[in-house]
């Protein structure tokens, strides 16, 4: 695991993003490493989940680039990032309430052609997820909030992506699912996928992290290595006093 | 009690298979609200196109039915794609109110589009299958029946199929349930848009080649009737429910056909706008759907784009007053002074709408039947009663106001594009009661005879002489809708518009500043109808239609929401322009149709800016 030298996987320099007057991000820089786990901290409103839209190229930044494996994919069309190989497991898990659990799991493979990869890939996410075997033709909507985060990550799984983007994946989780998918991430990028999730909860997420970044009204304030922001005596008051 | 049974399962029948092809329509629509939020006023214009394309390829061609039917398919298709492509896609993005009336603006245009090629007169549509009539357990079915019932199971385990089976069928379902999740999953979403109006056109089309067929003619108003049919099965069904369209159409079917045999003939339309504004007050959600299911929050506000009304001196306003006062003096020309009466009194339509949809940002396409409450009161005012039309004429725009306020009323807790729908409804609803209520209205024979304008025993007969009357009405019309816009009272009709949870939660009685707004506008839209009436001498229950309330609805959003000189500028260029250039007279609708593409598309806030 590589996670200082060569080319970043992703990388954003220097983005502004606004939504009509009001500005979220301020000169926002950052990279992720390809095998990493990296964190992205911050309170409520700060611009954690609008850094994933200029990812996957759902709102566009007023100024900077993303690079994705060197290449800029700034201004691309959503579905063509995420055909470059960029996953993503949304905020609130975004699970499609009315289509099976299997169609979720193949709507995550929708812009693959490689059909026997798929199949596959699908027999290997219900090996993976039990909970979700025993549901396939349940509708997505019926599922409990940590059986569909269940079903968002192995959807994104689904993609075969370089990268999961993971926007608060234990927001709303009793703490038994809280654990369970923090794990659940910890052995998936053991397996080699790269990941960048924001997250609100710092202790949480710097316990599985390789590196965080943390993100105040829309500026990076700090980032270093997990260990590093976990011993910070700022991060300890600002985001692990009161929580936990 | 035998015939009876038999008249029943015969209705039950007919009922079942003019449902049948409501479904047809009203599964396309409910496809294109799932997947785009939008209603699309253009569906019928393009199940017209079906019919047509369907006796072109009948009558001229003489083709089999069979390839009738894909030639048909195929068509519609390309149509609903170049809709989607030409005048929606390029507002994307775009507040929701303005792809919707972009759909106005395209169903104008197909409309008169069709009518240019094939004249406004029916042509037959010759019934190509055997007239047998089979006997089958007492019920007498036709070969035209089986026909449609076939072609409608077989569309629908078709379409069921696709949904369920196939990769775009999956990414409709998908798109459909959360757009921004589809596309992260890398599917095209402006891709399935497109699509889904293929799809939606194409069995809007087919739906359209089978009435052609059922009732053996086409004919250009068969569009807007059958966007209304429409609505009203999808809305039976629930807003962008499939199952729910079908079962929607069916039940419609049913309604029409039991209440035909009722009440007769005639009554045939009322039954789609009674329901239509039923089921939107007292069940939004449709029938069939236990949840609640109604996305409130896109579907609010009227504003396509906010923008500072341009600054407008009084001098200039005082300037134009003037010019217009002296305007006979200096050009006595007769057509062009009947040209600018027809644009004051319209310009008073266009103020009262821009109260309600402007000021009050309650989205209406009924103001034709606050003008035909007008003009039938004052009629029979003056013609059963004898009473002076200075009198009847100030009658008529209370009664207007009353009767006007009490129909929209149940529809006051609906918002932007559900309340767009229900006012048109209602508009309907006038024009279908003045029909059917022969002894008030003499039904469709109309009232003719109506004295012209008079006051204090002044005739008026002479063009300028109306022309002044109706000037000095606008004039007056708009100093108080002025002063009321700038009081207090307008203030909290700009809340209503800008946040109505917001406006409640500061104590805003809103059912009492609606009630305001709308009883304001029917009376200065009464008062036009009345003026109207009596300057026509004739009126029916086709002289004040919805297309009446969309070309007033236009002439704001050309001269800018809100804004009262706006509305009257607009009034004007949308009444002058087709005259002034008088090659373009026959092209009317299609020119106001273009005017709303563009004015939506390039210059959203107006020409004189919203306020
Ligand atoms: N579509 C939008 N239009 C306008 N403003 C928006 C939009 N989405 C987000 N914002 C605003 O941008 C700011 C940042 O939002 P963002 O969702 O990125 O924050 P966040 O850090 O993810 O917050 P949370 O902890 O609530 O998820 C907020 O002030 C929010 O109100
Ligand atoms: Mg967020």
């Amino acid at each position: 695991m590589n996670a200082s030298n060569g080319q970043p996987l992703l990388q954003l320099k220097n983005i502004d993003t606004a939504y009509g007057p009001i500005q979220v991000h301020f000169d926002l820089n950052l990279h992720v490493h390809a095998g990493e786990i990296v964190c992205l901290l911050g309170g409520n409103a700060s611009g954690k989940s609008t850094t994933m839209k200029v990812i996957l190229g759902l709102v566009q930044p007023l100024r900077g680039t993303v690079l994705f494996d060197g290449r800029a994919i700034t201004g691309l069309p959503t579905p063509q990032i995420v055909r470059l190989g960029i996953g993503s497991v949304p905020e609130a898990r975004r699970i499609f309430a009315q289509m099976t659990v299997r169609e979720n799991l193949l709507m995550g493979a929708y812009h693959r052609k490689d059909r026997r990869a798929i199949a596959e890939d699908y027999e290997r996410m219900l090996a993976l997820f039990p909970r979700l075997k025993e549901r396939l033709h349940q509708r997505g909507g019926t599922l409990s909030g940590g059986e569909q985060q269940m079903l968002a990550i192995a959807r994104a799984l689904m993609g075969r992506p370089r990268l999961i983007c993971m926007d608060e994946p234990t927001m709303g989780l009793s703490p038994l699912y809280v654990d369970r998918v923090l794990a659940l991430i910890q052995q998936i990028n053991a397996q080699g996928y790269t990941i960048f999730m924001v997250e609100q909860n710092a202790h949480l997420a710097l316990q599985i992290a390789h590196r965080g970044y943390v993100l105040q009204n829309g500026r990076i304030v700090m980032e270093g290595s997990a260990q590093a922001l976990l011993n910070d005596p700022e991060i300890q008051d600002a985001y692990l006093g009161e929580k936990q | 009690m035998e015939s009876f049974l038999r008249t029943f399962s015969d209705q039950t029948i007919n009922g079942l298979v003019i449902g049948n092809i409501y479904a047809f329509i009203a599964v396309g629509l409910a496809l294109i609200f799932g997947v785009g939020n939008l209603i699309n006023f253009a569906h019928g214009s393009v199940f017209m196109v079906g019919a047509y394309v369907g006796w072109i390829c009948m009558t001229w061609w003489n083709l089999p039915l069979a390839v009738a039917f894909v030639v048909v398919a195929l068509v519609c298709a390309l149509v609903g794609m170049a809709i989607e492509r030409f005048a929606l896609y390029p507002l994307r993005g775009a507040p929701p109110i303005a792809p919707l009336l972009a759909t106005i603006g395209v169903s104008f245009m197909i409309d008169q589009a069709v009518q240019l090629l094939f004249s406004r007169n029916p042509h037959a549509f010759p019934n190509p299958l055997i007239e047998h009539r089979f006997q089958v357990g007492g019920v007498t079915v036709s070969a035209i029946d089986l026909l449609i019932a076939g072609v409608g199971v077989a569309t629908a385990l078709t379409l069921y199929a696709f949904l369920r089976f196939t990769r775009w069928g999956w990414a409709l379902r998908a798109t459909a349930q959360d757009r921004e999740a589809a596309l992260q999953m890398g599917v095209n979403v402006n891709a399935v848009n497109r699509m889904t109006f293929a799809i939606a056109a194409a069995l809007g089309g087919i739906a359209g080649l089978l009435v052609g067929m059922y009732f053996n003619t086409v004919y250009p108003t068969m569009s807007f009737q059958a966007t209304f049919k429409g609505f009203a099965a999808v809305v039976l069904g629930g807003l962008g429910n499939v199952p729910g369209a079908v079962l929607g159409g069916l039940l419609l079917g049913l309604i029409e056909s039991y209440g035909v045999a009722i009440f007769g003939a005639t009554y045939r339309n009322l039954f789609a706008f009674v329901i239509l504004i039923a089921v939107l007050v007292w069940r939004p959600n449709g029938l069939f759907s236990l949840r609640p299911r109604v996305a409130q929050e896109p579907l609010t506000g009227t504003f396509i784009a906010k923008g500072r009304p341009v600054p407008t001196p009084k001098w200039l306003i005082a300037t134009l007053i003037g010019v217009a006062f002296v305007l006979p003096i200096l050009v006595p020309n007769p057509y062009l002074l009947q040209i600018l009466t027809n644009a004051w009194l319209l310009g008073m339509v266009a103020l009262s709408v821009t109260l309600v949809t402007g000021t009050a940002g309650q989205t209406s396409l009924g103001q034709a039947g606050f003008m035909a409450i007008g003009a039938y009161a004052s009629a029979l005012l003056v013609l059963r009663l004898g009473w002076p039309f200075e009198l009847s004429m100030i009658a008529a725009a209370f009664i207007s106001a009353i009767l006007g306020t009490l129909l929209v009323f149940p529809a006051f807790r609906l918002r932007a594009a559900y309340i767009a729908i229900a006012t048109l409804a209602i508009g309907e609803i006038v024009n279908q009661v003045i029909l059917n209520w022969e002894g008030l209205t003499q039904g469709a024979m109309g009232i003719a005879g109506l004295p012209p304008p008079s006051l204090l025993g002044w005739q008026m007969i002479r063009p300028h002489e109306i022309y002044y009357f109706s000037l000095a009405l606008l004039c007056l019309a708009a100093l108080v809708q002025w002063r009321l816009v700038r009081s207090p009272l307008g203030r909290t009709w700009r809340s209503l518009r800008e946040d109505e949870i917001a406006a409640q939660a500061f104590g805003v009685n809103l059912n009492r500043y609606k009630t305001l707004a709308f009883g304001v506008a029917a009376w200065i839209a009464g008062l036009s109808g009345a003026v109207t009436g009596h300057m026509y001498t004739y009126i029916s229950h086709e002289t004040f239609t919805n297309t009446t309330s969309i070309l007033a609805l236009t002439m704001v959003i050309l001269g800018g929401m809100g804004n009262l000189l706006g509305a009257i500028v607009g009034a004007v260029t949308l009444t002058a322009l087709p005259e002034v250039f008088r090659g373009l007279a026959d092209y009317r609708y299609l020119v106001y149709g273009l005017t709303l593409l563009l004015v939506i598309r390039f210059r959203p806030q107006g020409l004189l800016g919203t306020d």
